[in-house]
């Protein structure tokens, strides 16, 4: 579960990006997260990820309050957390197979369990074949195929994309798509932040929409720019 | 920390240096210059405190005693001063040998002291060579409350003056080479800075996918360390082949000329390894770290 209770942040020269925000997001869901650029979207995601603190109210996940974690804890809490973003941030000098080993690597999980894990995940978001290519040899949409499959190849309960379409043409943001609904139906808690109005409206999730800090709309099987 | 991480650092640490090559030969390069500049102070300030020391304890008090002592009360005085803290050796100079090392002193002009062969006025005395000069005070009182003693005499003056020039220069040069640290330490991290700079995307991408701090830092910790012991032991090498030949130098020249004498080169060469390495790693690991922490706080 994720909620945001009474959350507002508040920046040092007085912006006020978030006010007041009141937010359930339950586990299994698959939630948009949209609104124009600057209305809250990506802060939302940084104080999900312990980026950034809010000013005011606290946020759970799991059922952990994370506004009391520590430094020391943030890894940890992030150990539970995938993320993908829309520039993809792969390591150019590693092959596809390395790209998502690393992240089991530092998190020091043991050898052999990275090498009967990775393959599954690659297999997962259709991979297996180019497990040794770098990523300048593939796609786009085969990149953000990498960065889901490292997001996900430790298990996280849930997963953050930011604007994972926003670098891909329409095919392929459909690929991606359907990979994340496949990922959402295996139980992982989906919160995209998107500005890509087609897919919203075509797959009839439930739409939270935020515009100057405030939650807007927020609607089951919703549309991009809701019913007006 | 499991084996398998540590084996990891190891291996990205040196693939960190191979894939900046340039930087890395800088950073070394940076080292070396810092550890020779530290080096050459070391060699010099080592070898001014072994002089120092040199003439430390060859500073001696006299104590004479009072006069027609038998041999037993001389021999038991000997004894209650050789267990007194801070003396190193005792001699007992007869009134007959003080005469006959007066007479080698004066020489032609020896004759003055004939005739006194029967009537020596000379007292028996104890020549008491130092362990630690700076104790000297505090033995002479000893000394002094032993009975029949009549005076003790040593440099006081002297003794105080030589104490003091020691202290400063050791002082000082204590501090010089704290700040010949602090320079180099930034001189790596600047370097190391850049391999850091270079690789702020993985840094960036480890810590969202949840890698701890140290988890982040021991890779470039581990560079930096190498770095510094590649720095130490090439200053190391120069600085020996620098002080071996000097010291030939001032071997087949100087003697004789003046008592100076330098630290023999395998006394120094061990001490200088030792010293070096463990400072090109400090530095190494220090300036690593102040580099990385800007990079790691996301």
């Amino acid at each position: 579960m994720i909620q945001l209770r009474n959350v507002s942040k508040e920046f040092a020269d007085g912006n006020k990006v978030l006010k007041n925000i009141n937010l359930t997001i339950n586990n299994g869901e698959f939630v948009f997260l949209v609104g124009s650029s600057g209305a809250g979207k990506s802060t939302i995601i940084k104080l999900l990820l312990k980026e950034m603190e809010p000013t005011t109210g606290t946020i759970i996940v799991g059922d952990k309050d994370i506004t009391k974690y520590r430094r020391r804890d943030i890894p940890f809490h992030r150990r539970n957390i995938g993320v993908v973003f829309q520039d993809f941030r792969l390591l150019q000098d590693k092959t596809v197979y390395e790209n998502v080993a690393f992240a089991m690597e530092v998190i020091e999980a043991p050898p052999k369990e990275i090498r009967r894990q990775v393959p599954i995940i690659l297999s997962m978001v259709g991979l297996s074949r180019k497990s040794g290519l770098y990523p300048q040899q593939l796609s786009g949409g085969e990149q953000q195929r990498v960065s889901l499959a490292r997001a996900m190849v430790n298990s996280p309960s849930i997963l953050i994309a930011d604007e994972p379409t926003g670098n891909l043409d329409p095919d392929m943001s459909w690929d991606i798509m359907k990979t994340l609904v496949e990922i959402n139906q295996r139980g992982t808690t989906i919160l995209m932040a998107t500005h890509a109005s087609d897919i919203v409206d075509k797959m009839k999730k439930r739409v939270i929409e935020i515009e100057n800090g405030i939650i807007t709309r927020d609607e089951m099987k919703g549309g991009y720019s809701g019913e007006a | 920390m499991k084996l398998r991480t540590g084996k990891f650092f190891i291996r990205e640490g040196f693939r960190n240096l191979k894939r900046n090559g340039t930087m890395s030969t800088a950073a070394i390069t940076s080292v070396i210059a810092a550890l020779l500049v530290i080096g050459i102070f070391f060699i010099i300030v080592i070898n001014i405190d072994y002089a120092a020391t040199k003439l430390e304890s060859q500073i001696e008090m006299m104590v004479y005693l009072e006069d027609g002592l038998s041999e037993n009360i001389i021999n038991t005085m000997e004894t209650e001063i050789r267990s007194i803290n801070g003396v190193k050796s005792v001699e007992f100079i007869s009134k007959d040998v003080a005469l006959k090392n007066l007479e080698k002193n004066w020489g032609e002009n020896s004759y003055l002291l004939e005739g006194l062969e029967g009537d020596n006025p000379l007292p028996d005395a104890f020549l008491i060579t130092l362990s630690d000069p700076s104790k000297a005070s505090a033995v002479a009182l000893s000394v002094s409350s032993i009975s029949n003693i009549e005076k003790v005499v040593y440099g006081k003056e002297e003794l105080a003056k030589l104490l003091n020039a020691t202290y400063v220069m050791r002082i000082s040069s204590a501090a010089i080479i704290l700040i010949l640290l602090f320079i180099s330490v930034f001189i790596i991290a600047n370097t190391i800075k850049l391999t850091v700079y270079a690789r702020r995307r993985e840094i960036g991408i480890m810590k969202f996918v949840g890698a701890t701090d140290w988890f982040v830092r021991m890779p470039f910790i581990i560079e930096g360390i190498i770095v510094g012991i590649i720095g130490a032991v090439s200053a190391t090498a120069i600085l020996g082949a620098g002080y071996y030949y000097c010291s030939g130098l001032i071997k087949n020249q100087m003697i004789g000329l003046m008592s100076i004498s330098l630290i023999p080169f395998k006394q120094i060469i061990s001490s200088m390894v030792v010293l070096l390495i463990i400072v090109g790693v400090v530095i190494g690991a220090a300036g690593s770290l102040i580099s990385v922490r800007r990079f790691i706080k996301v």
